[in-house]
């Protein structure tokens, strides 16, 4: 894998967690 | 740096090819940094036509008191489409334009690390776009939430809601992809011998809006997914009959918000540090420093948020900390301001057209600072909170800040995209007619602001009449001095003369000293020697 895509793969996963987990947070403090 | 311009340019017959195709679909295939820089640049002076149109709506409305030609929803419609447009369709775009054509070429790259994906982060855009002026002909229009599409609103309108929400979705993987692409070419591709701290600081500022990018867009995607699934799918997040909370959205929306502001303001800053050492002939005074504050401006952007809210009703502690927090803001930022007077000092100033534009920026940005600084004091802010003050604060900031420093980019690199120049006097008419076009329109909403008007309201009393044509006449003549911006371009573009290999001496970063002018199509095929 090229040091390129191991930098986008990265970046990418953490935009996509962030994203994930933000939802996620608030679903789960719901009253 | 060796100071030997390229000679690729004598091999344009191999090198000026386009992929093979021509016309439209060029343009639409394209994969070429440079073309893909040019759509950006395009698409956004575009769309910042579609957003001033509805800026005069709004200012044609305000002319006078009483309802004249809009009914109240419908004026709130052109107040949020103009705000999104502006934001996410012209600021933004102008400034990954910028990216695009200058970063490649300031680190000694042949293209942005992932080409394809280059062209796709573009091709999303005019998609997004399209929606948000389509909701305007959907049944209940577009919507009328602000910009901010603040909950509970966003629960209430009508399907133009969602188109909106798909938009932002898209104009957010846009900015992602387009920022994954800038920081893996930034890391990766630099030519050997650029080490990060010799980069042109443009490039810098660009490395930390894409990481500022990267970590908040996804929290605003997450917003508007929550306003969504409470509108069609039955959750209560931000909804309060269900349980849920308004002023949740707010927090979430403004910790994307306020690094939103950064995203914007800090390549902004990148073009005044390239473009002040320039016309001054003198290196950029605090090199590291400007990098550290930058990256200081771009950590601090992340625990501030709340400035915006402090009328909800948050503790005193909360109020105190982001009061704190804001203020120390003007730390970084004042070190940037003095570094570019710095640079300036004792130099050799000459006033072309992008010193004009950088110059007022600096003075106008700096004063939109000031009252930044105002607003972060939370007494003085609930008073001034949601009224023109707010309104006249921000646009010193977005319209002097971001768009004179695109104007200051535009002209200084224009030589080099094009090899040609513009006309020098209409340049200085465009800067002079905007400063004082652009000072009629928003110094005076300062006043209006203090005087309590409020913001985002189609009417208002007759005490408020006199500022209020004042800034509605500025804002026509605002408008028709960006036509004269376009007469500009369109002009150089042509018939303007032939520009020198390096119309501006001063200016030493790898684009003017290692490449002919007009950059050649595939540029740095092999990577530049740096000494």
């Amino acid at each position: 894998m090229s040091k390129n895509l191991k930098t986008a793969l990265l970046l990418g996963a953490i935009s996509v967690t962030t994203f994930l987990l933000i939802i996620a947070k608030y679903w789960f403090m719901k009253p | 740096m060796s100071a030997v311009i390229d000679s690729h340019g004598h091999e344009h017959g191999h090198h000026d090819h386009h992929g093979g195709y021509s016309g439209i679909m060029r343009w639409i295939t394209t994969t070429n940094h440079k073309d893909i820089g040019t759509l950006y640049l395009w698409f956004s002076f575009t769309m910042f036509l579609v957003g001033g149109v509805m800026a005069l709506a709004i200012r044609l409305e305000l002319f006078q008191p009483g309802i004249q030609f809009f009914n109240p929803d419908l004026f709130n419609q052109f107040v949020t489409m103009h705000g999104l447009i502006m934001v996410f369709g012209a600021i933004m775009p102008a400034f990954v334009g910028f990216a695009n054509w200058q970063i490649p070429m300031m680190i000694g790259a042949p293209d942005m690390a992932f080409a394809r994906l280059n062209n796709w982060s573009f091709w999303l855009l005019p998609f997004a776009a399209s929606l948000l002026m389509i909701s305007f002909f959907t049944p209940g229009g577009a919507p009328g939430v602000g910009w901010t599409m603040y909950a509970p609103l966003t629960v209430q309108m009508g399907v133009g809601m969602d188109l909106t929400i798909f938009a932002v979705h898209l104009l957010g993987m846009s900015s992602i992809l387009g920022s994954i692409n800038i920081i893996t070419t930034i890391l990766n591709m630099r030519a050997p011998g650029m080490t990060l701290m010799r980069m042109p600081l443009f490039c810098w500022t660009w490395l930390i809006t894409a990481y500022l990018l990267v970590a908040a867009m996804p929290v605003l995607a997450g917003a508007v997914t929550m306003s969504l699934t409470d509108r069609h799918f039955g959750t209560s997040f931000f909804n309060a009959a269900g349980g849920g909370d308004p002023v949740l959205y707010q927090h979430i929306f403004w910790f994307f918000g306020h690094p939103e502001v950064y995203i914007i303001a800090l390549p902004a800053f990148g073009v005044v540090s390239q473009v002040i050492p320039a016309f001054s002939r003198k290196p950029l005074f605090g090199y590291a420093s400007m990098v550290y504050a930058t990256s200081a401006i771009a950590i601090l952007s992340f625990i501030v948020w709340a400035h915006h809210m402090y009328t909800v009703g948050m503790p005193v502690t909360g109020q105190l900390f982001f009061m704190y927090a804001t203020t120390l803001i003007a730390v970084p930022t004042g070190v940037k301001v003095f570094n570019w007077v710095a640079t300036m000092w004792k130099g050799s100033l000459t006033f072309e057209t992008p010193m004009l534009f950088a110059i007022g920026f600096l003075f106008l940005f700096t004063m939109g600072g000031f009252t930044g600084l105002v607003l972060s004091l939370v007494p003085i802010d609930i008073q001034l909170h949601d009224t023109y003050y707010v309104v006249a604060h921000f646009h010193y900031v977005m319209v002097a800040g971001a768009l004179f420093a695109a104007f200051a980019g535009i002209y200084f690199w224009f030589p080099k995209w094009t090899g040609k120049m513009y006309d020098e006097t209409l340049g200085k008419v465009h800067f002079w007619l905007t400063m004082i076009f652009f000072n009629m329109i928003f110094f005076v909403q300062h006043f209006l602001g203090l005087a309590g008007m409020p913001r985002r309201i189609p009417d208002y009393p007759l005490m408020f009449e006199t500022w209020n044509k004042i800034s509605s006449i500025g804002a026509f003549g605002f408008g028709l001095t960006q036509l004269l911006f376009l007469y500009i371009i369109l002009k150089a573009i042509r018939s303007g003369e032939k520009a020198p290999e390096r119309p501006w001496e001063g200016a030493d970063s790898l684009e003017w000293t290692h490449l002919p002018t007009p950059a050649p199509y595939h540029s740095f095929e092999n990577p530049p020697v740096l000494k």
